[in-house]
């Protein structure tokens, strides 16, 4: 099978082609407004050496991973839940109910509590899309759109009813103060005992272990269990799955609904570790951008982890065009986009290109 | 009266957007980037109206739009590439690309200066019945366009020869090419289409509603306009008519504010309909049969 040789070549260089054929555009667009492209992207990688940047990489790279895995399981077996960011919504709205409204707990109970919160959050937007997909065969893409709207509204509604009213009218709308027992502890203190030289005021916090080990657990689920499998085979060929036994829907609603769970918690960190109350400003767009991880990573769990360190880096690096160059930072928000392009071409290049060489290796 | 009023200037992006997401999945390619293509039309045709006026800005949005749907044209058309997360990357692009070259032109990432919008107009006769005032009188131009190019959206696709193949070729491509139909040219027709339309639709809101570009003026729309053109089961007449109710349920949330149902509910109506539409509760959801799938072109790999 020399196909498949070539195939695994490919698969890993396909990622690289991307970034740098995204690279390539980013260039022409920043020597187009008359700045060197070169110095732009050196800067941006001395900038990313220091040990602020490296924790400020890590802390935004972490709701990518659980937004990136979220969205992987999902795509893994043709659903494709684009209501990540609904989810996540009402999942953390969930989860500081839980964070301001218990009190009195030790802080490991609480913040299990608060995690079982967000999950259940999460669940409770996907469910409606799942069922539907299931039931009525009402496409997942539009109801998942559709609810992520929908989240927002309620949200909203839901924040006025609960918000702080000690604030008086003049302060923006927020939840209460969550009490300490629903601080997630930051990471800093012992990063420093190791020897790394995380700055004391990073926000970077256990969650990031924790999405990390959620990365490497659905790995394993989906390789090594008997649902794994059913998945595995659901997502390569869903007729013959069917045809083996595998009740693909079933497959696909439980995937579904796992992946609606997931992304309950992608706001976690932000809230937990840094904000500690729920606001109209609390950050839109990361399941999008989770998304664009997943996507990078070929759906694979683990893949997830180095394209959302890829997408933080970026965004960091973004920071610093914008501070010491005359580049405005939207260069990085366009690359990251053209990167998406171009992967999901050079995956579909790739993939006819394969198709044709195992035909030739047939004749 | 007001309210009708303004439903009907709420009304008039979303049906140019809807029409354009109908021209799109009538030939088998699904846009969920009218959302970004009507952001391109928003900085475009503010640009066109600062420089040239009113007309230039239509014709630049129109233009900024189409160019961002060409990108999903070959992207999706040429490379085959999933419909869905070509819509996801290019929305994230638009929005990349708009405010990169909002500051790179007017200087501050947000907003345009102020322009001028078309010379609104008075329907002679009934101007002068003081109680019908807010509705015939000061009418944009655009509002009698965009219901010209439904009802022309609507023949097209029923009467004419480029409806028939278009409609072929998003219910069933290889039968279409078969026949002689070149299926990536009508998939490049009805996308260029969408987009166009999505950039006029972005142009409405600058030029008519707020007379500047302020970063995120769609506020959504483009989805509420993906909404409209599967309530109003892919063709131009039903998205009128979804497109009519969306934009009165957003000119009752505007006015609700003090009423004991909260404008979020109003707000959310489109969202619900939609998925009840979609769940066959309210009628059933008929989208064209091969819409959403690649299509390779005979013997192509």
């Amino acid at each position: 099978m020399r196909s498949r040789g070539r195939l695994l070549l490919l698969q890993a260089a396909a990622p690289i082609v991307a970034v740098f054929a995204g690279g390539v555009i980013a260039s022409a667009i920043i020597l187009a407004i008359h700045e060197n492209p070169l110095s732009v992207f050196g800067l941006m990688a001395t900038f990313n050496m220091q040990a602020g940047s490296v924790a400020s990489i890590l802390t935004s790279a972490t709701p990518l991973i659980f937004a990136g895995v979220a969205t992987a399981i999902g795509f893994q077996v043709n659903v494709f839940n684009i209501g990540i960011e609904g989810q996540y919504y009402i999942g953390a709205f969930a989860a500081s109910l839980a964070a301001f409204g218990l009190r009195g707990f030790p802080a490991p109970i609480h913040l299990v509590l608060i995690i079982t919160a967000a999950m259940l959050g999460g669940l409770l937007w996907v469910w409606l899309p799942a069922f539907l997909r299931r039931r009525r065969g009402a496409h997942e893409v539009i109801t998942t759109i559709m609810m992520n709207y929908i989240a927002f509204n309620v949200v909203l509604y839901l924040l006025g009813l609960v918000r702080d009213r000690n604030l008086g009218s003049t302060v923006r709308i927020r939840t209460p103060l969550f009490p300490p027992s629903a601080q997630m502890p930051h990471l800093a203190p012992l990063l420093n005992a190791l020897g790394a030289p995380i700055p004391g005021y990073s926000p970077l916090n256990w969650f990031l272990v924790i999405a990390l080990a959620l990365a490497i657990v659905v790995w394993f689920w989906l390789r090594r269990s008997r649902f794994g499998y059913e998945a595995r085979a659901t997502a390569l060929n869903p007729l013959a799955a069917e045809a083996a036994g595998i009740v693909v829907g079933r497959v696909q609603f439980v995937m579904f609904l796992v992946s609606g769970a997931v992304a309950g918690c992608v706001g976690l960190s932000d809230l937990l570790g840094r904000a500690g109350y729920f606001d109209i400003d609390f950050p839109k767009g990361l399941g999008f951008l989770g998304i664009s991880v997943a996507l990078l990573a070929r759906n694979d769990p683990l893949g997830v982890i180095p394209a959302a360190l890829l997408f933080g880096y970026l965004n960091r690096g973004a920071e610093g065009i914008q501070a010491f160059t005359n580049v405005p930072r939207e260069v990085i928000t366009i690359l990251e986009a053209l990167i998406i392009m171009a992967i999901v071409v050079a995956y579909e290049i790739m993939t006819r290109y394969v198709r044709v060489l195992r035909k030739q290796e047939v004749a | 009266m007001p309210l009708l009023a303004s439903a009907i200037r709420l009304t008039v992006p979303i049906l140019l957007a809807a029409l354009g997401g109908v021209f799109s999945e009538r030939g088998g390619v699904v846009n969920i980037a009218l959302e970004g293509m009507m952001i391109t039309g928003t900085f475009f045709g503010a640009l066109g109206a600062y420089q040239h006026g009113p007309l230039a800005g239509a014709l630049y949005a129109t233009l900024g739009g189409a160019g961002l749907a060409l990108i999903h044209a070959v992207v999706t058309v040429t490379f085959g590439v999933d419909q869905i997360i070509a819509g996801v990357a290019l929305n994230l692009l638009a929005a990349g690309v708009t405010r990169f070259l909002t500051i790179q032109i007017f200087g501050v990432a947000t907003q345009s200066p102020g322009v001028s919008g078309f010379v609104p107009f008075n329907i002679p006769g009934l101007d002068r019945v003081q109680a019908l005032a807010p509705l015939v009188t000061g009418i944009s131009p655009l509002v009698p366009v965009t219901l010209l190019l439904v009802l022309l959206g609507q023949w097209v696709l029923r009467r004419t020869a480029f409806g028939l193949r278009l409609r072929a070729v998003g219910e069933n491509p290889r039968a279409s090419e078969t026949l002689g139909i070149n299926v990536y040219r009508m998939r490049y027709t009805g996308v260029l289409l969408s987009g166009a339309l999505a950039g006029l639709a972005g142009a409405y809101l600058v030029l008519e509603q707020a007379h500047s570009y302020l970063e995120g003026m769609t506020q959504g729309l483009g989805f509420i306009a993906l909404a409209a053109v599967i309530f109003g089961n892919w063709w131009p007449a039903g998205a009128l008519g979804a497109a009519v109710l969306f934009g009165f349920f957003e000119a009752v949330s505007l006015r609700v504010v003090a009423s004991t149902i909260p404008y979020q509910v109003i707000q959310s109506l489109p969202y619900v309909v939609t998925i009840l539409v979609l769940a066959g509760f309210v009628r059933r959801a008929t989208p064209p049969a091969a819409d959403g799938i690649p299509y390779r072109r005979g013997g192509e790999e």
